[in-house]
């Protein structure tokens, strides 16, 4: 197995907010791996301790004990932020750059220059669909757009490992799902995605394994089909079934004195599928 | 645990330990922002300025409306100079911090350090381009009077005709008028300002409110201008309580002297200058900045956002 793209050891951290004794633990002897390639998600509710662990991955604070390693590089180490590239939950971006300028900007601090830095703005701005965007100053973007243009300035340097915090936070379901079509881009190219989200539906679409995390400490962690499968039940979905063979598997369930229907009706569709949906017909009726 | 299956991102190139193009996108980048907001405007207001002290007959002499000309505007550069760059630098990294913009630059490989030299440099570069715009105009300002002044003085008389009280005159506008050494009094307010930015630089890295870091770097600026006082204060040790020698200690060695600038003011009076004074004026702005730096950066190295 490769080196672990992040690998957090019995991270604590403990704020002292005025000095006093009241500490407050944000984060509890956490430790878990990402390994290079996977989609890993870090799920909690508010004040769960996501943020604080990303921003001690990213180097933005320090651990008040333990470690936390990218690509086995500290994370206060510069070559461990060469190895990153970080979308913060809502864009924070200067509004009087546009959005070439914006790229330009980041590309420069990573050391990108030249014909290079041009090809890789252009081939960002493309893979984003900004490109009639451009110019226009990031002060005019929509939500969605500045999400967009985000992720592009978090790929610049074609970095290893990409940390997204609430990704698709106060995006509409068509931008979130463009987002989240991006997110499984990046994994089919060979990037390591380390997200953090409170959106479960999300999460289940794009990560290989989850980790859920309460109070500052890991309740749950595992691939994601060892942490939703309920092991005692087995659902089918049937196409086309006639009233008689519906009799039938009844019947057949009933001679067994163990089993039980709990549940039967017809599978429903979800509320962003179905508005994505209508948003798709919409858009085809538009353009015909 | 997944193993992936496709072709994994390769490891990223090494990154240098300090990057003076780092610290040159960084400082660009600034320069932009205060561009965008407009800043260049007050180079109009000088001109006004300007043009309404040159215009203004309100001097007995020619000599007299020179030389006041060269106050207006030079004090006038000067107060841009220190206010715009206390103002500006107590700004712009708050800003960064409240708008988090600071996260995703501090998110890729850039020391610190090399993001608080870019903030300097671009608020130098700032005050560098409009104390040189200001410097032409005001010289161009000053030659246009002094070579009216000076017409107005000969009228029709050719120079063998003149008397020996016009060529007086003349000499007394000319020593008024414009001086190459002008420009000296211009640079010295380059230096003092890029020593106010740094203070303001190490107030901003802890100060809760860019209020607070405006009010206590205009303080430090004033009270710096007192060097010379609490000299005098140390000199006479007998007079004062241990307490109060150490806390004049302490100012001495805690407040910038900004007095070391002051000789810029003779210059303008048309007052010669000693090289000496030039560059212990340089040396010491150096001294200033690494200090100033060195200390943002103990602060603001292990600050957490």
């Amino acid at each position: 197995m490769s080196e672990p793209a992040v690998e957090v050891k019995n991270l604590t951290k403990i704020f002292s907010p005025d000095l006093s004794k009241n500490h407050i633990v944000a984060v509890d002897n956490l430790s878990f791996e990402v390994a290079a390639g996977e989609v890993y998600g870090l799920i909690g509710p508010n004040g769960s301790g996501k943020s604080t662990t990303m921003k001690v991955v990213l180097g933005l604070m320090a651990a008040s004990k333990g470690s936390a390693k990218v690509f086995g590089y500290d994370s206060g180490d510069i070559r461990a932020r060469n190895e990153t590239g970080f979308l913060p939950e809502n864009p924070y971006f200067y509004k009087h750059l546009s959005g070439e300028e914006t790229l330009k900007f980041y590309g420069k601090l990573c050391g990108l220059k030249g014909s290079e830095l041009k090809d890789r703005i252009a081939e960002l701005l493309k893979l984003v669909d900004l490109e009639g965007a451009a110019k226009r100053r990031l002060g005019g973007y929509s939500k969605g757009m500045l999400q967009r243009i985000g992720l592009a300035q978090t790929l610049i340097q074609n970095p290893r490992l990409v940390i997204l915090d609430e990704p698709t936070a106060g995006v509409d379901p068509v931008g979130s799902r463009q987002i989240r079509d991006l997110i499984l881009k990046l994994k089919e190219d060979g990037f390591t995605v380390f997200l953090c989200s409170h959106l479960l539906e999300q999460v289940q679409e794009v990560c290989d394994r989850v980790g859920i995390i309460f109070k500052g400490r890991m309740r749950r962690e595992g691939t994601l089909d060892e942490l939703i499968q309920i092991e005692s039940q087995t659902a089918m979905t049937l196409e086309n079934a006639s009233p008689e063979l519906m009799g039938k598997i009844h019947d057949l369930i009933s001679s067994d004195a163990a089993a039980k229907m709990i549940e039967e009706g017809h599978p429903r569709t979800t509320l962003e599928r179905l508005f994505i949906q209508i948003a798709d017909q919409n858009k085809k009726e538009e353009s015909a | 645990m997944n193993e992936p299956t496709t072709t994994l991102q390769s490891p990223a190139r090494e990154v240098p330990v300090f990057s003076i193009s780092r610290v040159w996108t960084l400082a660009i980048s600034t320069l932009t922002q205060l561009v965008r907001m407009k800043t260049f405007y007050f180079l109009f207001a000088f001109a006004v300025l300007l043009l309404a002290v040159g215009n203004f007959n309100f001097a007995s002499s020619p000599a007299q409306a020179l030389s006041t000309v060269k106050k207006v505007s030079f004090g006038a550069m000067d107060l841009f100079a220190w206010l715009f760059a206390i103002v500006a630098t107590a700004l712009l990294i708050p800003r960064d911090i409240e708008d988090r913009t600071l996260y995703t630059i501090l998110s890729k490989p850039v020391r610190r350090i090399e993001y608080l030299l870019g903030k300097l440099c671009g608020v130098l570069i700032v005050i560098g381009i409009s104390l040189s715009v200001m410097f032409v105009v005001c010289a161009g300002m000053i030659q246009w009077k002094e070579l009216g002044y000076i017409a107005d003085e000969i009228g029709d008389t050719t120079p063998e005709q003149l008397t020996e009280d016009t060529r007086q005159a003349i000499l007394l506008i000319q020593k008024n008028g414009f001086h190459p050494e002008l420009a000296i009094a211009a640079l010295a307010s380059f230096m003092k300002a890029a020593v106010v930015a740094s203070v303001t630089i190490l107030l901003s890295t802890f100060a809760s409110s860019s209020l607070f870091t405006i009010i206590v770097s205009v303080l430090v600026f004033l009270v710096g201008h007192a060097h010379t006082m609490a000299t005098n204060f140390w000199l006479a040790e007998t007079d004062n309580s241990i307490v109060t020698q150490t806390l004049l200690k302490l100012f001495k060695i805690i407040i910038p002297n900004f007095q070391i600038f002051s000789f810029s003011e003779g210059i303008v009076q048309g007052a010669a200058v000693a090289p000496s004074a030039i560059w212990q004026m340089g040396g010491l702005t150096g001294a200033y900045l690494v200090v100033f730096m060195l200390l943002s950066l103990l602060t603001f190295v292990d600050k957490e956002f």
